[in-house]
């Protein structure tokens, strides 16, 4: 129990090794060369990945990811063009009442990705960029047991979560752990199809422009002061 | 490269596109071209989105969510004088993009604000791709303005017989070739010809086709039977010489205005060396028409009584609708309504002439206000008075009080036909509106030497007059002296400048418009005062410090433009926004009387649909930027 709580966290023992083939091999290695995250530049000048998965369960011991939707949010403006969608092959799939939920059927998800490709896609397609979610514990869990799974190596991205920066930003708004509904109706951005991974990873990507600007004005500058904001909103929370 | 994700974000910008015009006519492929190149950005409240200060910019904008305020930039003293809002689906800054220079205004977020971008060489590849998006940018205001008439068009649809579109060309409506003679065919050659093709008349032209008369089958009992003309005289002998003619790239519309105009039943369409092309009649225009034009003129023309004019009167109401149906802009159905108006308030001069005798009295029916300008629309009461000559000052009571008796008469009548009496009593009937030439130069002098409120009111509804009956040239005299005066005097000028700019447009800040604070009227706008009348003032003191003869807005505006070189463009802009006002006026009214409701001109802007709102915005912002011209020119 402990050992996968800590490996939950990302911190535990190194993962077990998996055998790639020559090419995934190679773009593991691409990925791993890829530039390191300067979390000191500003936000208009970061390029922010908004990531939403969806899964068969939302046990994140035992349900599995089967898809990872992604919009970049570069300099402050999303380009349809930088956004990023893949559904993982499943050996076996999920509920129908959870097919109804994100709306992947069996077909799709029989016939997915590769998981090792589309792991190895999406971590092209990130780099190592900020990773933002609404609610990132699940996000982060899902796609890191993924990939020590399928890749056999620790993804050690920074995380920012919204639940935890949105209220802290605008408390004027509300000052509370909420649902991203919440938020979305605030600021009135419609969300085109709930629970499809981009739609869900757009809608989260506005809210994150939002954030930027009002974070900015406050003189937090940079993806650095959005993860100072999010550690002293949690203390603050487990000690208040 | 296309990915899924790239898809649905696609789709997302497209759902959002689509819903908005221009976009929802715009071509597929464009549109598709536009949805994959724009990107979002947000704007906190207050943050400026694009100001002079950017330089040329490298961004063409689209509004998602939320509001933009926009501030003209530098005119310093004038800040709410120049301010909007923009609302979700509205562009910015079409002009300054297009012309890549700075942009004149400042934007600034309202509140949260997602905002479509667009790069500039995006924005000009749409430009190229799609002529829907091109014709919108270029030619902002006067698309909406067409879009919305076809709007209209569609709407009255079912309710209008006519098929034909009055603003088609004569070109399109003539079908058949005119059938001639020379000028020396015989009588009998002629009349001839006629019975053979069953036709009801003949054009003479000359050698080169030029048409140089009109010869019809009434013509033959009146013109030649019952004065005895041998039937071996030539044609010219007896025709209506100088037909009325129009170029072939007039519309049916002008065709209409003309035989309503000379009461006459045939136009002959020419190209451009003269030569005749063809003849539309009055049956060709309104074949389906239920309501037919020439009847209607006939019938006020021969009405015995006023009884009978009544029916005429509600025909032309009758036959306006149809015309607005069939999609007549405003400034001509406005001109149309004011046609036959004339027409009845002439029989109604005419019926009370048999009744009085104003032998050896020199003197015109004038009327003043809308009428006067030509811009009737359907609820308008009575604005009228009367000028004479007085060559001998002793004859001058005598002679006045026999027109008062002519003119109370006519008064009494018009009211029962259904031009209300003027509340403020503003009628020839009244001693103070029955005056000498010299007493009305007087009068206006007057007003012009001393413009205190009461007289610049006065100036606002006189000065707008225009012969309707009797002798013209009293009132031409009238006008020439007026003018004179009136370009003389600066101060004049600049206090009906001033009295202009007493109301501006109901423009909001926040909101899109500021509505009726009055709990009876609440959520209108009043379209006469805060609307309409905005144009009517400004182009009136152009008109009167230019020496501009004209009544009309509309050509005041054009003829004014011209004089002081603002583009054509410019001055079109005006017409057009000036125009879709006085539409929405006409429109409602005409629900109003449908409704059995006296006609106002408050519309509540809610009510609208997103087009016409946005129009009827534009149109607002027209209206402030005469405003501020009228402002520099006269630096109120």
């Amino acid at each position: 129990m402990k050992n996968w709580l800590a490996r939950l966290r990302g911190s535990g023992a190194a993962p077990a090794p998996v055998a790639l083939s020559a090419v995934r091999a190679q773009t593991l290695a691409d990925w791993q060369a890829a530039p390191p995250l300067d979390t000191r530049r500003s936000h208009y000048r970061t390029r922010y990945v908004v990531v939403d998965v969806e899964a068969s369960g939302l046990d994140m011991k035992r349900d599995r990811l089967i898809a990872i939707g992604a919009v970049a949010v570069v300099n402050g403006r999303i380009d349809p063009a930088d956004s990023f969608e893949v559904i993982l092959r499943q050996e076996e799939v999920s509920t129908s009442d959870n097919i109804l939920i994100h709306g992947i059927g069996g077909s799709a998800q029989r016939e997915g990705t590769e998981p090792p490709d589309a792991l190895l896609g999406f971590l092209h397609y990130c780099g190592h960029a900020p990773l933002v979610a609404y609610h990132a514990l699940f996000d982060q869990t899902m796609i890191e047991r993924a990939v020590r799974e399928h890749l056999g190596v620790r993804l050690d991205a920074c995380w920012i979560d919204l639940a935890w920066v949105l209220p802290d930003l605008f408390r004027e708004r509300i000052d509370a752990q909420v649902m991203l509904d919440d938020w979305l109706a605030l600021f009135d951005i419609d969300n085109i199809q709930r629970h499809n991974a981009v739609s869900d990873a757009l809608a989260t990507a506005m809210l994150l422009q939002a954030a930027m600007a009002r974070a900015t004005a406050r003189g937090a500058k940079t993806p650095a002061s959005f993860v100072d904001i999010e550690k002293a909103r949690r203390w603050m929370r487990r000690s208040g | 490269m296309s990915n899924s994700a790239t898809q649905m974000l696609v789709a997302a910008a497209l759902e959002f596109l689509r819903r908005h015009p221009p976009f929802d006519r715009m071509e597929a492929e464009a549109l598709h071209y536009l949805a994959e190149r724009l990107k979002l950005a947000y704007y906190e409240k207050d943050a400026p989105i694009a100001s002079p200060e950017m330089g040329v910019l490298r961004n063409f904008y689209l509004l998602q969510r939320g509001k933009v305020l926009v501030r003209g930039a530098g005119e310093v003293g004038l800040i709410d004088y120049t301010t909007m809002t923009l609302s979700p689906g509205e562009c910015f800054p079409i002009g300054a993009v297009t012309a890549q220079r700075p942009s004149t205004n400042v934007y600034t977020a309202l509140e949260d604000v997602f905002c479509y971008e667009l790069a500039v060489e995006d924005y000009f590849a749409v430009m190229r791709m799609s002529p829907v998006f091109n014709l919108f940018c270029t030619q902002y205001i006067a698309t909406l303005a067409n879009q919305s008439r076809q709007q209209l068009q569609q709407e009255f649809a079912q309710r209008a017989a006519e098929q034909q579109t009055m603003n088609s060309p004569l070109s399109s409506i003539i079908t058949k070739e005119a059938i001639c003679a020379s000028p020396e065919t015989s009588l009998r050659e002629v009349i001839g010809i006629m019975a053979a093709s069953h036709i009801g008349s003949i054009i003479v032209v000359d050698a080169e086709r030029r048409p140089a008369g009109i010869f019809t089958q009434s013509d033959v009992l009146k013109r030649v039977v019952l004065p005895g003309v041998p039937l071996e005289s030539p044609i010219a002998s007896v025709m209506s010489p100088d037909p009325h003619t129009l170029p072939m790239a007039s519309s049916a519309y002008d065709a209409v205005l003309a035989m309503a105009m000379h009461g006459i039943r045939h136009v002959l369409v020419i190209d451009e060396g003269g030569r005749l092309k063809g003849v539309v009649s009055e049956r060709d225009l309104f074949a389906l028409q239920r309501v037919g034009l020439r009847q209607i003129r006939q019938s006020i023309e021969t009405a015995p009584d006023i009884r009978l004019l009544c029916q005429a009167a509600s025909d032309v109401r009758r036959l306006a609708l149809n015309m607005l149906a069939q999609g007549v802009g405003a400034e001509q159905l406005t001109q149309f309504i004011s046609a036959l108006n004339d027409t009845l308030t002439r029989r109604v001069i005419q019926l009370n002439l048999d009744r009085h005798d104003l032998y050896g009295i020199d003197w015109a029916w004038l009327s003043f206000g809308s009428e006067g300008r030509d811009e009737q629309t359907f609820s308008t009461d009575q604005d009228n008075g009367l000028i004479f000559v007085c060559t001998d000052i002793m004859d001058r009571e005598q002679t006045q009080l026999r027109l008062l008796d002519f003119a109370r008469d006519i008064n009494a009548d018009l009211d029962r036909v259904g031009f209300p009496l003027c509340p403020g009593k503003i009628m020839a009937g009244n001693p103070e509106w029955c005056l000498t030439v010299e007493e009305w130069e007087e009068k206006f002098l007057g007003w012009v030497r001393t413009p205190e409120p009461k007289a610049l009111l006065n100036a606002s509804i006189f000065f707008d007059f225009r012969p309707l009956y009797g002798q013209f040239h009293l009132a031409h005299r009238l006008r020439l002296s007026l003018l004179k005066a009136t370009q003389e005097n600066r101060l004049f000028l600049r206090m009906m400048a001033q009295n202009a700019l007493s109301v501006t447009p109901p423009l909001g800040k926040i909101r899109d418009f500021v509505t009726d604070a009055d709990p009876a009227f609440h959520g209108t706008i009043d379209l006469k005062k805060y609307g309409a009348r905005l144009f009517v003032d400004a182009a009136r003191v152009f008109a009167l410090a230019a020496g501009v003869g004209a009544t009309n807005t509309a050509q005041r505006l054009r003829l004014t433009g011209a004089a002081q070189k603002v583009s054509s463009d410019e001055s079109a802009g005006l017409v057009e926004s000036l125009n879709f006002i006085q539409l929405l006026r006409l429109r409602h009214q005409n629900f109003e009387l449908e409704q059995g409701r006296a006609g106002n001109n408050r519309i509540d802007p809610d009510e609208l649909n997103e087009l016409d709102r946005r129009i009827l915005k534009e149109a607002f912002r027209q209206a402030r930027k005469l405003q501020q011209r009228l402002k520099l020119d006269f630096q109120v």
